[in-house]
């Protein structure tokens, strides 16, 4: 009876796993056009191109599928394994090399010639979709890069101004002027500052930074646009290099500065906001909403929800200053519109990424605010439709037109980099290791660069 | 003199069983249809012969199944892992190289002390709790009502359950730590700090399968005879000593078969990972399925992930071998 009653309990195990595998097949009879995006917002923002598309190709469906980025690139993988990935998607620079070597993506090249397709519309991101083939494998949906947001009324109380924020300086000994602004808009529980005495660092209310302590191994939103102020970079090429210099003495002494506003109860601890993958749990808009951090760095594709948070004005600045009080560089990013090698309907794949990839959709979608286009005039416009409902853009058009950007490194083997590098940096920022970590992140790092 | 009664009672019920015994033996040929009867006749190996068509029939689709579903998979996961192969290319013979990268990799032996560490305590914690549930219900009840709450959270599929406790684990959010907060004023990281996060999922896995267990154990307390503790009793045994010299030992087969399967099941523990931490933080919860899962799709590094699995493969059964045979599972001392 028991063994019976096991069996039949696994059988249904077995039948109920076997059912959900089935499902999402390919296309057949009417056309279907799957795309996947990790951003919910773009999910909703491209669902009016969409329409539009469905619109003018009778007979054809545009299905717009959202994951979350924790996931989104694992399911991908899955997709291509199991032959069910999307005919088309949004991608990451970090993940492109794989994918291109793995020949999972459609060479986008004689579909541009076809149609005369003219890739000079984009101002940025089409070479981060080069691979070493010299073959063009993505169109630039975006472009993105990271500010400084803060709550106003916070700010004001502390006895802060706007111009404070904006010509913020740094440096990795003691902080700088950055340092005594998050330790002055600390406040713990009984309403003491960070630099006042009696403060407790341990029943905080508000954290006067968030979190840049975290694992992100290229640090996009968190460390980079610090670090980077020092002359530090993150390679020793820009585009597909052998090494990435975690070890640079630059680098390391920054990283214990940033453990340190954590140890003082500046910043949140590692782990407090996220559950036990890093992943956020309360995000960087709730964060600031909810009073928990007075500022904090995070992407520009925020920009609309952070405007539109109920109750708490907030603020956007560009990111600090070197200690010179001049240098600035943020981490600009592109994501890209690939085709996958299998799609069934790689023509009319092309027509609905040609078209996202057009002035048209781009101002449509634009408009939304939850992504830079890559197109100028797509830009302006939605620069424009968003400063109607009260966001401001300035402070992202100002930092690209000082050439304050520099794009994110093309290199290979993003996913096991990531695999390899996130445990170490977590570990570094839970206490767990400490600067003798460095050089085998950079050696770790070489040594993947240059599998293949 | 009190034993004579007693045999004299007895003999004429035993007289009477082998009566009838001997009737139905006598009368049993005379009653049956001659064309059976003489198939019988020819000889036990004709008949085998004649019902192995038909034995074979009904053998037939799980042997397929075996073959298609179990064998296969295995054999080719024991080729691929002498390969270098990522899935979208062919695979390509590389001998040996991949154990020679798994005996180097130190996050695997790090997985894999990860993965002992949870089988360790959702087994020794699993079972103590559904033994003694199972022996309070056994004790108390007969509902089959409670019986059946019990079994729920078994129910319950596994990322349903990690996603809630997932939830009532949160540091800001979370029942469980606002009111730890409320009790102490500091909040506990049960799935952001390294030291806590194996103990959370363990704990996640434990609640998850303590009412299947203890219903399995609860069947196992039914086989005991009753008389065993009514002469336990006699004896003047206190119920917890029932339980340690009685129950315990009585129980025997049910709780190795359960503690075998809890093993196997922790060893291959997945989906209360990748819901509730994907292996975090810095690789604190990375068992090793969650790190050959994120080697295979991850980073589509297949022919080593199917390594791994195949030293897994090889040491769960050994560790399995190694309990039947040290706890002499197929003898009970009820007989």
């Amino acid at each position: 009876m028991r063994i019976r009653n096991l069996f039949a309990i696994a059988a249904a195990v077995a039948l109920a796993t076997a059912g959900c595998g089935s499902g999402g097949g390919g296309a057949s009879g009417a056309k279907t056009i799957n795309w996947w995006t990790w951003d919910d917002k773009q999910a909703q923002a491209y669902q009016t191109c969409a329409t539009t598309f469905e619109k003018a190709n009778p007979g054809v469906t545009v299905k717009i599928s959202q994951y979350d980025v924790q996931d989104y690139f694992t399911k991908l993988t899955s997709g291509f394994v199991s032959g069910n990935a999307p005919d088309a998607f949004q991608n990451s620079v970090q993940y492109f090399p794989t994918y291109a070597s793995q020949g999972q993506l459609k060479p986008l090249d004689d579909f541009i010639a076809k149609n005369r397709f003219d890739l000079s519309r984009f101002s940025v991101g089409v070479n981060s979709w080069k691979y070493t083939d010299g073959k063009q494998y993505g169109l630039p949906l975006d472009w993105a890069a990271t500010a400084i947001y803060y709550n106003k009324d916070m700010l004001a109380k502390a006895g802060y101004t706007a111009k404070d924020v904006e010509s913020l300086t740094w440096n990795p000994d003691n902080g700088g002027a950055f340092d005594k602004m998050a330790a002055h808009l600390t406040v713990d529980t009984k309403g003491r500052r960070g630099d006042q005495p009696g403060f407790d660092k341990s029943r905080i209310a508000t954290y006067g930074t968030g979190l840049l302590n975290t694992g992100d191994y290229i640090g996009q939103t968190t460390w980079s646009s610090f670090v980077s102020t020092l002359g530090w970079k993150m390679s020793d090429k820009d585009n597909w290099p052998t090494r990435f210099n975690y070890d640079d003495p630059r680098f390391v002494k920054s990283m214990g500065y940033f453990r340190s506003l954590a140890d003082r109860g500046f910043e949140p601890k590692f782990g407090q906001f996220t559950s036990g993958n890093g992943q956020a749990i309360i995000s960087d808009i709730d964060l600031l909403g909810s009073g928990k951090v007075a500022m904090e760095t995070s992407g520009s594709w925020n920009v609309a929800s952070f405007a539109k948070l109920p109750k708490v004005k907030v603020g956007i600045a560009p990111t600090v200053l070197g200690p010179d009080g001049k240098t600035r560089k943020v981490l600009s990013n592109s994501n890209g519109n690939n085709i996958w090698a299998g799609t069934k309907n790689p023509d009319l794949t092309w027509k609905w990424v040609s078209y996202m990839g057009s002035d048209a959709c781009q101002t449509m979608a634009g408009k939304s605010g939850t992504f830079f286009p890559s197109i100028p005039a797509s830009m302006d416009a939605s620069a424009q439709a968003l400063a109607g409902q009260g966001v401001d853009l300035s402070v992202f058009i100002q930092m690209m037109k000082r050439g304050e950007l520099y794009p994110n490194v093309v290199h290979t083997n993003g996913a096991a980099i990531e695999a390899a590098i996130k445990p170490q940096l977590e570990a570094y920022f839970s206490h767990q290791r400490n600067d003798d970590v460095f050089p085998g992140l950079a050696q770790k790092s070489q040594q993947l660069l240059a599998k293949k | 003199m009190a034993a004579i009664p007693e045999q004299d009672a007895h003999a004429p019920a035993k007289l009477l069983a082998t009566g009838t015994g001997t009737a139905g033996g006598l009368g049993a040929p005379r009653r049956r249809p001659g064309g059976r009867g003489a198939g019988r006749r020819a000889g036990p190996a004709a008949a085998r012969r004649r019902d192995a068509p038909v034995a074979w029939l009904f053998i037939l689709p799980a042997l397929v199944g075996f073959l298609v579903f179990v064998a296969y998979p295995t054999l080719r996961g024991v080729y691929l892992s002498f390969t270098d192969f990522h899935v979208l290319t062919p695979p390509k013979w590389v001998g040996l190289a991949n154990f020679r990268e798994l005996v180097s990799d130190g996050t695997f032996w790090h997985s894999l002390g990860v993965t002992a560490y949870f089988v360790l305590l959702s087994v020794v914690f699993g079972i103590l709790v559904s033994l003694v549930t199972a022996v309070i219900l056994h004790r108390l009840t007969r509902s089959t009502v409670i019986r059946g709450l019990i079994l729920l959270p078994f129910l319950i599929s596994g990322v349903v359950a990690a996603l809630v406790w997932a939830w009532m684990l949160d540091p800001q959010l979370g029942i469980v730590n606002i009111v730890i907060y409320q009790l102490t004023g500091h909040r506990i990281l049960f799935l952001g700090a390294g030291g806590w996060a194996i103990p959370s999922i363990a704990m996640i896995s434990i609640w998850k399968s303590m009412g299947y267990n203890a219903v399995l154990i609860f069947a196992g307390l039914q086989t005991i005879p009753e008389q065993v503790y009514e002469a336990g009793r006699l004896d003047g045994a206190s119920e917890t000593q029932m339980f340690r010299r009685l129950t315990v030992p009585l129980l025997r087969p049910i709780l190795v078969m359960v503690v075998v399967l809890q093993m196997i099941s922790s060893f291959q523990v997945f989906d209360l990972v990748q819901v509730t931490t994907q292996g975090g933080p810095a690789n604190a919860s990375n068992v090793l399925q969650m790190y050959i899962y994120r080697k295979a799709f991850g980073e589509l590094d297949f022919g080593y992930a199917a390594t791994m699995s195949l030293a897994l493969f090889v040491m769960l059964m050994a560790i399995t071998f190694l309990q039947l045979r040290i706890a002499r599972a197929n003898e009970s001392d009820l007989s």
